[in-house]
């Protein structure tokens, strides 16, 4: 069984008058086990684009082979699977006909045959691939852990703008689904959608040699996750307003549309599956305010797993008329909000860029540019310095470069979201912390 | 089970305060108390009854720092009517009053002690701990919780009581061949209790940290040992009241430094503490006095909560007598005095310990 811990690092302190109470709740599962080996069965389904033009290069579709074999390679005996082949429709790999089978020797070294024989024509359907991946998971006995990896080369074509949101609609909460663009044909925003609404990761593989390390690790993380689906709970205050739940690491994502609600005073959050991790969340609440010297709990933060709580943090507002108590501000907190402003400013500042207002792109770049370098977010400062000359980091001065390669710009929009996590002595790995 | 000792109302095992009265559980802090406590001039330990002297229940010491978390907490909340879990109403969330927001200690009727939260705190980070032994020996002990470091509520009150357990056992053994002996090393187990308490939670960064002022109060004289700038003072019934410690603070390098005490009040840096307990002491040995007890009068152990409201010993000698006037019982005295600071604002913790020496106030 999982062990699951929750800390929260806070300033509980509140000026008189002040309502808003911000914490980072990190979260830490240990001893998750294995997929289907601690819970029920696992499934996982492995969708290869095979439209036209994963022939163009070649090397595209032979790498997706490649890929699609070693992601196989990875699944655990006694999981589950599929391999289904995208183009126009969702076609059956393996097995042949629809349905899924338990990996074992035999069936994996069929699947391998079958996916070396992957030929590509065809449009892009991904809706039509999702709703095949839907039907195949929920014909399974029981309540599977079901998680999906999907390649893509490109952007929908090939079926009405509503079949897509509509096969989410029925997936969300069915499986969760990492999605990988290959290449620079595809829209970031198209696949981040898919991530977002099936609790997965999204990333751009440019040179289809990397395709298949990346397919390896995403199996393996995969395999590795013992529990099969944890919620963040969250109760605050009667009239008080969760303003926002956020993961802050290891990426920044808004979780605070996706409440359902318990209670009126409790929402629960999805997190999906978990292995060995740790997650930060930052919680943001506007909670009733009270005369100093009075304490209130501004939230209490639990992890669910099937309705058993298995951690729990207490958030804190504490009104008192010391300054030196008030004015301190939590370095975890302080260090994810800058993350998610960066995350923001990257997002937006490539929108203004495409958008053609140069002017405030060079702002939003150069705002993100000062709050990489300050956090000592290095992966993001050199996907930045790929798309803009970084004048001055301190000063967040940035010249927009006029000739970017697009698989640059896609990757620093797909990776913005990506946060350093904060030492554990609350310090930031930033170069002037 | 057991029961409390003040109401007698059944109470788990391990639980830091009687759910019923509030009361402080553990050992018995106090050593078996006279039924008909001697007034302290009449007291002497009185070597031809060793055996009055029950040794077991003679641990005194209380709570390990572990069961201070363990408090009681109310039902319902009092703002809202609300079910509480964790400390905190379910509804609207206010933290449910805890025990350890006041309480009392009343070891004897020459002897009291109240540890209050105030009103601008949200808890009550003194810890106080008032004992009186069979051989008519009274220990007060006073420490001020840093509250810039978390939890030091808990290491406020185990230093506390292990520094009362040190010295009424003390006083148990006979008397020590020398009270500024026993007071080190009381302060030394009320040191270790922070430190312990620190370790519990890991060692934070901020380890949790308390001042520390302790007196015993042994035929006719009163013996001081302090850390930081929680303070005791003497009141004569008749003659000029004293302070028996000078604060280890910024605000006594100042006035050192030539500036008026008025003036040093007023000083942002005034109550920085120089001394403490804790993990993250730097000196942690206390100054020693003793002062002769000359004629009838009141040993007055306190906070800053009380003392920033009447610092000078005229003017705490002032606020006693406004208290005696109204009600001479110890008890009364301290909540009184406790009671004054609050009007005054309550800004800090308060907590007053205080014991009668010579007759009865008429």
């Amino acid at each position: 069984m999982a062990d699951f811990k929750a800390e929260v690092f806070q300033n509980e302190y509140l000026s008189a008058g002040s309502t808003d109470v911000h914490a980072v709740v990190s979260v830490t599962c240990t001893n998750a086990g294995a997929a289907g080996q601690t819970g029920g069965a696992a499934a996982e389904i492995v969708i290869i684009d095979t439209s036209g033009s994963m022939d163009m290069p070649v090397a595209k579709i032979n790498a997706a082979r490649r890929a699609a074999a070693v992601a196989v390679n990875e699944v655990i005996d006694g999981t589950w699977f599929a391999v289904l082949s995208g183009h126009s429709i969702a076609q059956m790999v393996y097995p042949p006909t629809p349905g899924m089978v338990k990996m074992s020797s035999s069936a994996r070294a069929d699947a391998l045959g079958a996916i070396s024989r992957l030929r590509s024509g065809g449009a892009t359907a991904i809706g039509a691939w999702i709703a095949a991946a839907t039907e195949l998971f929920d014909q399974l006995p029981g309540s599977p852990q079901c998680h999906a990896i999907l390649l893509t080369d490109g952007k929908v074509e090939g079926e009405p703008s509503t079949a897509l949101p509509a096969a989410l609609r029925r997936a969300r909460g069915r499986f969760q689904c990492d999605c990988r663009g290959v290449g620079d044909d595809w829209q970031v925003d198209e696949l981040r959608g898919i991530a977002d609404a099936l609790l997965g990761t999204v990333d751009i593989v440019a040179r289809p040699d990397d395709l298949e390390a990346d397919f390896e690790s995403m199996m393996r993380t995969a395999m590795s996750r013992g529990v099969a689906d944890a919620r963040l709970r969250v109760w605050a205050p009667q009239g008080s307003e969760v303003l926002f739940v956020r993961q802050v690491a290891p990426a920044v994502e808004d979780l605070t549309a996706k409440a359902e609600e318990v209670t009126p005073l409790v929402r629960q959050y999805p997190t999906g599956a978990w292995s060995d991790e740790s997650r930060d969340y930052h919680i943001a609440v506007r909670v009733p305010v009270a005369d100093p010297g009075q304490e209130r709990l501004a939230a209490r933060v639990e992890v669910v797993i099937d309705d058993d709580v298995v951690a729990k943090g207490l958030v804190r507002a504490v009104w008192s008329t010391d300054v030196q108590l008030t004015t301190k501000i939590n370095p975890a907190v302080a260090h994810y909000t800058g993350q998610a402003q960066l995350a923001e400013a990257i997002r937006d500042g490539l929108a203004a860029r495409a958008a053609g207002d140069d002017r405030t792109a060079t702002v939003l770049l150069g705002k993100a540019a000062k709050l990489a370098h300050e956090s000592g977010n290095e992966n993001t400062t050199r996907l930045l310095s790929k798309v803009v000359d970084v004048v001055d980091a301190d000063a967040g001065t940035v010249r927009l470069r006029n000739e970017v390669a697009k698989a640059d710009e896609m990757a620093l929009d797909t990776r913005s979201t990506k946060t350093t996590r904060i030492r554990r002595d609350g310090s930031s790995p930033g170069t002037n912390g | 089970m057991s029961e409390c000792r003040t109401c007698a109302a059944t109470v788990t095992d391990g639980d830091a305060f009687c759910e019923a009265c509030g009361a402080p559980l553990g050992p018995d802090p106090t050593g078996p108390v006279q039924s008909d406590p001697a007034q302290p001039d009449a007291v002497q330990p009185d070597p031809a009854q060793p055996d009055a002297v029950e040794p077991d229940a003679v641990q005194p010491a209380g709570l390990e720092p572990d069961s201070v978390q363990g408090e009681a907490d109310l039902a319902v909340c009092r703002a809202c009517g609300g079910a509480v879990e964790d400390g905190y109403c379910t509804q609207c969330g206010a933290r449910a009053p805890s025990p350890r927001d006041h309480f009392e200690e009343h070891p004897a009727d020459w002897v009291a002690g109240v540890c209050d939260k105030g009103k601008l705190h949200a808890r009550n980070e003194d810890g106080m701990a008032v004992a009186v032994t069979a051989a008519g020996v009274a220990v007060l002990v006073v420490c001020d919780g840093v509250t810039t470091a978390p939890e030091s509520d808990r290491a406020s009150l185990a230093a506390a009581r292990a520094a009362a357990q040190a010295l009424t056992g003390a006083s148990l053994a006979g008397a020590p061949p020398s009270w500024d002996v026993a007071l080190r090393a009381a302060a030394r187990a009320a040191n270790a209790e922070a430190v312990g308490v620190a370790k519990v939670l890991g060692n934070p960064s901020e380890p949790p940290s308390c001042t520390f002022v302790a007196a015993v109060v042994v035929g006719g004289t009163v013996h001081v040992a302090w850390c930081g700038d929680s303070r005791a003072y003497w009141v004569p019934d008749n003659g000029e009241p004293v302070a028996l410690t000078v604060d280890h603070s910024l605000g006594t390098e100042l006035i050192r430094g030539g500036m008026s005490p008025d003036e040093a009040e007023h000083d942002p840096s005034f109550h920085t503490i120089t001394r403490w307990l804790g993990a993250d002491s730097l000196n942690a040995t206390p100054d020693i006095g003793a002062h002769p007890l000359d004629g009838a009068g009141w040993v007055v152990v306190a906070s800053d909560g009380l003392w920033n409201y009447a610092s000078t010993p005229e003017a705490l000698a002032a606020a006693l007598s406004r208290a005696v006037t109204d009600d001479p019982d110890p008890l009364a005295v301290a909540r009184h005095m406790v009671a004054f600071a609050n009007d005054q604002g309550g800004h800090d913790n308060i907590t007053v310990a205080v014991a009668r020496h010579g007759a009865h106030v008429d």
